[in-house]
């Protein structure tokens, strides 16, 4: 469920909607959610000092609130 | 922007359908005649109907804020909160209302979570149609509450500013917060306001303004 969301999202933002890969890697109590994108749409998920990428950050942790999880979105290059 | 094609008796009747269908005036569309159409005998052997395309000049905010509500529920739907957006247009701005079970969850601490989907749903609109769209999102009336608080700490930092003559600086706040500061104050003779730092610790400094009772500052303005 975290893991679709993160991938709508970058999905919507990015030019090369088909490069994103997004994989969770579980635990018990945290996740940490890896977004792969496009090495040209990198600026896009991460946006103009980081805003966007904080923007999709804080989103997770409500979402993950919500099933009283604790998520990490790591954007990897 | 969008296009469509029109079908219809005259050329004047499908332009009238036009504006009814996109909501517009004429003047906001380019019209051009593919079909000019014809009567034909007595109106029915050989009647042709006239067609025309129109694309709209302007942005259609209706079919924005459409837009923008698609986005958010879907989002909204992947954090699996049950919820309703409804959508508003105020002054050419998109306004999208959260319904919600009021948890607060999606308003987070100083409407952080609020700000973040206005933010993202903004800029996935924003690439959508091709050009920058401000949207709102509200839920609970968080908006209208926090311009009142706001404009209540405004107007108590100015009280102090005038007792003390010494500025005062709000705490780090986002350029809407700011704004509603500087609009609250805007009208108050004895202080101005000014937004200092860089970026998230950009704040809003609060001066006194020296009267000519007292000797006139060296900086006054």
């Amino acid at each position: 469920m975290l893991k679709e969301l993160v991938d709508f999202m970058a999905r919507a933002l990015v030019d090369n909607p088909d490069k994103v890969r997004v994989s969770e890697v579980g635990g018990e109590q945290t996740s940490v959610i890896e977004l792969r994108v496009a090495k040209e749409d990198l600026g896009k998920v991460i946006g103009k000092q980081g805003r966007t990428a904080r923007a999709m950050r804080t989103i997770l942790s409500a979402a993950s609130t919500k099933i009283r999880k604790r998520a990490v979105l790591e954007i990897i290059e | 922007m969008s296009t469509i094609e029109i079908e219809d008796k005259s050329v004047e009747d499908a332009v009238a359908a036009a504006c009814k269908q996109l909501q517009l005036p004429r003047e906001q569309l380019e019209i051009e005649i593919l079909s000019k159409g014809s009567s034909g005998i007595f109106g029915i052997v050989g009647a042709k109907k006239a067609k025309i395309r129109v694309t709209s000049k302007v942005l259609p905010v209706e079919a924005a804020a459409q837009q923008a509500k698609e986005i958010l529920s879907e989002i909204l739907r992947h954090i699996n909160l049950p919820s309703v957006v409804e959508y508003e247009i105020e002054n050419q701005h998109v306004v999208l209302n959260i319904i919600s079970n009021g948890s607060g969850l999606l308003i987070g601490k100083r409407g952080k979570t609020l700000n973040a989907l206005q933010f993202l749903v903004s800029k996935i609109l924003s690439k959508e149609v091709g050009e920058t769209v401000p949207v709102i999102v509200d839920t609970e009336n968080y908006r209208i509450k926090r311009q009142e608080s706001l404009t209540e700490l405004a107007q108590q930092l100015s009280e102090k500013v005038r007792k003390s003559h010494r500025p005062l600086t709000t705490g780090p706040m986002n350029s809407q917060d700011r704004r509603i500061i500087h609009l609250a104050l805007q009208e108050d003779q004895e202080v101005r306001t000014k937004s200092k730092g860089e970026g998230n610790l950009r704040r809003v400094v609060i001066y006194p303004v020296r009267r000519s009772k007292k000797a006139p500052n060296r900086n006054t303005e």
